[in-house]
C-alpha cells in the first residue's frame, strides 16, 4: 500500500515536471536542442541498436503517458489519430535518410563506393508502377473503410454562427499554420508565410544549384542546407502540430499534456507592442497620436532585420554562401531564411516578453 | 496483259533513328520497337508485300535515313485494271485545285518519276525499280486480281483519290526538290513530316467541305446554346426573387434594463443576434461579437472579466479593447438609438476604435 502511494506520488511528481518542461518555450527550446545533438550525432543516433532504443523509448513512455486520463483523453479522439501516426513515421522516416547518409558518409571517407553506386532503379510504368499503385490503392481503400467504421466521424451539434466550439482546432495537419495565426497577422500567417513555404520550396532548386547530394543521401556534403530544412519541417511543422494538439486546450491556452482542460483557468497576458515598450517604459510617456511617429521603433527594427541583416551577414556568417551563389539568389535564399527564422523569434518573443506586434500599423491591416 | 513491279522481300538495314513513320505509313508491315524498327514476321512472304507495294514504296522513301530495302520483281496484271487505274488517276487529278483540269495519266507518271528521281531515292538499285513503278491506281470494284485490289483498299485507306492524285498531279514541296542527303537531318525530318501533314490536309479538307461541315455547325450550335442557358442561369441563381436577410436593427429589450447593469456587466441575452450589450462607467454600447483576428466568436469569461477567442487566444476587455493574442484592433461597435424607452441597435452601421468612432455620439447611450 506504502509502495503504492510512493508510485503513485512520484508518478504525479513527474508528470508535474513534464507538464512543465511543456510550457512552450522550454518546450520548444528543448526540440531545438535535440534536433542539434540528433544532427552532430547522426551517425551514433541512427545506429540500428541505438535508433531501436529511441524508438522503444519513446513508445513505452507514449504508452504508460496513456494511462494518464487527460492525456488519454487527447490521443482517443478521433481526430489525433493521425497525430500518433505521424510521429512515429516521422521519426521512422527521418531515421532512413539519416541512416543511409551515414553509412554513405562513412564511405566516402574510407574512398569505397556509394550505396546508390551502379544502382539501376529505373523500372517501368507497365507493369512495375501500375501494379504498385494498384495494390497501394485496394490496401489504402481497405484501411480507410476499417479505419472509418472503428472510429466514428467526430461530428458535433448543428452548426451555430454565434458559437465556436472551444478549443476550435484546425485539422490535424493544419495546426502548425493555425499556431502561426497566434503570433502573426492574419495576413502574415494565412497568406504570406504559406506561401513562401510553397514558393520557396519550388524556388529551391534555383537557389541551391550544388549538385552534391543529387542522387543519392549524404549529410556531411551539405550540412547547413539540411539542416536548415530539418528545422524548418520538423521544428516549425511538424512540433507546431504537436503544440495544437497536445498542448492548446479551451479558449486556446497552453496546458501541459497531463494538464486537466479547465475551461475558466486563468490566464494573465498582457501583450504589448514594440511601440508600448519603447515610448511608454523606456521614454516614459504616452503614445504619439500619428502614428508614422508611434511605429518609428518597429520600423528600425524591422528594417533593419529585413535590410541591414543580410548586407551584414553577406560580409560575415553567410560570406561564404554570398561568394558562391551571387546576389541575386543571396538576395531571394535570405529573405527566404530572415522570414523562417522571423517564426521562432516572434514566437520566443511572445512567450518571454509577452510580445504582440514589432510594426503595428492597425490604422492600414499592416502588423508583423 | 501489262506488267507491274510489285515488292516480294522487304528488309531494314542498321542505322534505324526510330522515328515511327513507317509504322505509320504501312503499319502492317514494318513495327518499331523501342531501339530500331523490324519487319513484321508475315510481311517476309512476297504475297503478304505484293499488294502492299505502295505503302512500302512510301514507307522506303519518307524514311529519314533511308534504311528501308526492298526488292521487286515484275508480275502480270490484267490490262484493262492499269487502264481503268490510269483514268481514275486523271479524273482524281482533276479533283486536286492545283492540278490542270484534264491532265492526261501519261504526264502525270513521268512528273512522279522525276520527282522521285530527284529526291534522291535513284540512289540504289531497288529505289531505281521503286520510281519506274506507277503508283498506287484507285479503285475499280471489276478488278479481279486479289493483289491489285488490296493494293487499291490500301491506297483508298490512306486518303483515297485525292492521295493519288496529289502524286500524280505534282503537288510538291520545296524540300522535294532537294537531295535529301545534302539536307541537314532536321531538314530530312522536316519533308517527312511535310509528307504526313499534305496527306493529312487532303483528308480533312474533303471531310469538312462534306458531310462533317453539318456535324461542326451542331456542335458550335450546342455549344453556344450551353453557354448563354448557363450565363442565364448564373444570372438566376446570382439575383434571386427574394432575398433573406434579417432586418439590421434589432429591438434588444427597454432602455431601463441596461440602465440597472453595474458598470462592467456584459449582458449576453442577444449573442444569437450577434451583440453584446455593455454597461461602463458612462455609457451603454453595444459589441460586434466577432472577433477582429479570423473572425470567430469569442467566449465571455465572466472570472476573467474578458472575452477570450477559442481559436487563437485573443483577448478583449469587456469594453472591447484588446490586450491579449494575436488579433491587432478592439471589437467593433454597433449604431443604437432609443425608440420610445426601447433600445434598438442598428447592426449595418459599426464603429471602430482605432479609427476614432468610439466617440461618435451614435455609438453609446450616455448614462
Amino acid at each position: 500500500m506504502e509502495t503504492l502511494l510512493l508510485a503513485e506520488s512520484t508518478a504525479e511528481s513527474l508528470k508535474g515536471v513534464i507538464n512543465a518542461l511543456c510550457e512552450p518555450a522550454p518546450f520548444f527550446i528543448i526540440s531545438c536542442i535535440a534536433l542539434i545533438v540528433f544532427l552532430v550525432g547522426y551517425r551514433t543516433f541512427t545506429r540500428p541498436a541505438v535508433a531501436l532504443t529511441i524508438g522503444a523509448a519513446f513508445t513505452l513512455f507514449y504508452i504508460i503517458s496513456a494511462f494518464d486520463p487527460n492525456f488519454a483523453a487527447i490521443i482517443k479522439k478521433p481526430d489525433n489519430v493521425p497525430i500518433t501516426i505521424m510521429m512515429f513515421s516521422v521519426g521512422f522516416c527521418t531515421w532512413v535518410a539519416f541512416r543511409q547518409a551515414a553509412i554513405n558518409d562513412e564511405r566516402m571517407e574510407r574512398g569505397e563506393p556509394l550505396i546508390e553506386a551502379g544502382s539501376d532503379d529505373k523500372v517501368l510504368v507497365w507493369p512495375d508502377l501500375v501494379y504498385t499503385e494498384l495494390i497501394a490503392l485496394t490496401l489504402c481503400t481497405a484501411v480507410l473503410i476499417v479505419w472509418a467504421i472503428l472510429l466514428r466521424a467526430p461530428l458535433e451539434q448543428p452548426a451555430d454562427p454565434s458559437v465556436a466550439p472551444n478549443p476550435a482546432k484546425a485539422p490535424w495537419y493544419f495546426l502548425g499554420l493555425q499556431e502561426l495565426l497566434v503570433y502573426f497577422d492574419p495576413w502574415i500567417a494565412g497568406v504570406l508565410l504559406p506561401g513562401l513555404i510553397i514558393v520557396g520550396l519550388i524556388a529551391l532548386p534555383y537557389i541551391d544549384r550544388n549538385p552534391r547530394g543529387n542522387g543519392y543521401y549524404t549529410f556531411k556534403e551539405r550540412p547547413f542546407v539540411i539542416s536548415t530544412f530539418m528545422f524548418g519541417w520538423v521544428i516549425l511543422w511538424v512540433v507546431l502540430i504537436v503544440f495544437g494538439t497536445f498542448l492548446r486546450g479551451p479558449n486556446w491556452n497552453f496546458f501541459g499534456p497531463y494538464e486537466f482542460w479547465d475551461l475558466h483557468r486563468l490566464a494573465a497576458l498582457l501583450n504589448v507592442n514594440v511601440a508600448d515598450i519603447f515610448w511608454v517604459r523606456w521614454m516614459g510617456r504616452g503614445l504619439p497620436d500619428d502614428w508614422m511617429l508611434r511605429e518609428l521603433p518597429g520600423v528600425f527594427l524591422m528594417g533593419g532585420y529585413f535590410f541591414i541583416l543580410p548586407v551584414l551577414l553577406a560580409f560575415t556568417v553567410l560570406r561564404k554562401i554570398y561568394r558562391q551563389v551571387g546576389l541575386i539568389r543571396y538576395a531571394i535564399a535570405v529573405m527566404l531564411l530572415l522570414w523562417m527564422a522571423l517564426v521562432p523569434i516572434k514566437m520566443l518573443a511572445r512567450w518571454t516578453l509577452d510580445m504582440h506586434y514589432f510594426l503595428a500599423v492597425t490604422e492600414y491591416f499592416f502588423n508583423i | 496483259m501489262a506488267t507491274k513491279e510489285l515488292v516480294t522481300k522487304v528488309w531494314i538495314e542498321e542505322g534505324c533513328i526510330v522515328c515511327d513513320a513507317c509504322e505509320t505509313t504501312a503499319p502492317t508491315v514494318f513495327e518499331v520497337l523501342e531501339d530500331t524498327c523490324i519487319v513484321r514476321p508475315a510481311a517476309l512472304e512476297a504475297e503478304f508485300t505484293k499488294p502492299l507495294t505502295q505503302d512500302i514504296i512510301d514507307a522506303a522513301e519518307e524514311c529519314p535515313v533511308d534504311v528501308i530495302k526492298f526488292e521487286t520483281a515484275p508480275f502480270e496484271v490484267a490490262e484493262e485494271v492499269v487502264a481503268a487505274a490510269d483514268a481514275a488517276e486523271a479524273s482524281a487529278g482533276a479533283d486536286a485545285p492545283e492540278a490542270p483540269a484534264q491532265k492526261p495519266a501519261a504526264a502525270a507518271k513521268p512528273a512522279h518519276a522525276a520527282k522521285a528521281a530527284a529526291s534522291g531515292a535513284a540512289k540504289d538499285q531497288a529505289k531505281t525499280a521503286a520510281t519506274a513503278k506507277a503508283p498506287a491506281p484507285p479503285a475499280s470494284e471489276e478488278i479481279g486480281d486479289p493483289a491489285m485490289q488490296a493494293l487499291l483498299r490500301a491506297a483508298r485507306s490512306r486518303g483515297g483519290n485525292a492521295a493519288i492524285a496529289r502524286r500524280a498531279g505534282g503537288v510538291s514541296s520545296p524540300l522535294d526538290s532537294k537531295d535529301p542527303d545534302e539536307l541537314p537531318p532536321d531538314a530530312r525530318f522536316a519533308k517527312t513530316l511535310d509528307a504526313a501533314k499534305k496527306s493529312k490536309e487532303a483528308l480533312t479538307r474533303r471531310e469538312v467541305m462534306s458531310s462533317s461541315a453539318a456535324a461542326m455547325g451542331l456542335g458550335w450550335g450546342l455549344f453556344a446554346t450551353t453557354s448563354v442557358g448557363s450565363v442565364v442561369a448564373f444570372q438566376r441563381f446570382m439575383m434571386p426573387n427574394a432575398l433573406e436577410e434579417p432586418d439590421p436593427r434589432v429591438r434588444v429589450g427597454p432602455v431601463s434594463k441596461y440602465m440597472e447593469m453595474a458598470p462592467g456587466e456584459v449582458n449576453e441575452d442577444f449573442k444569437p443576434r450577434g451583440i453584446w450589450m455593455i454597461r461602463t462607467e458612462d455609457r451603454i454600447a453595444a459589441l460586434n461579437i466577432i472577433c477582429t483576428h479570423l473572425g470567430c466568436i469569442p467566449n465571455w469569461l465572466a472570472n476573467d472579466r474578458k472575452f477570450l477567442c477559442p481559436c487563437h487566444g485573443s483577448g478583449y476587455y469587456y469594453t472591447g479593447i484588446n490586450f491579449q493574442g494575436p488579433t491587432p484592433r478592439p471589437l467593433e461597435r454597433f449604431r443604437l438609438s432609443v425608440v420610445d424607452g426601447i433600445v434598438v441597435v442598428d447592426k449595418s452601421k459599426k464603429f471602430q476604435y482605432e479609427l476614432g468612432q468610439w466617440a461618435n455620439p451614435e455609438s453609446f447611450i450616455a448614462v
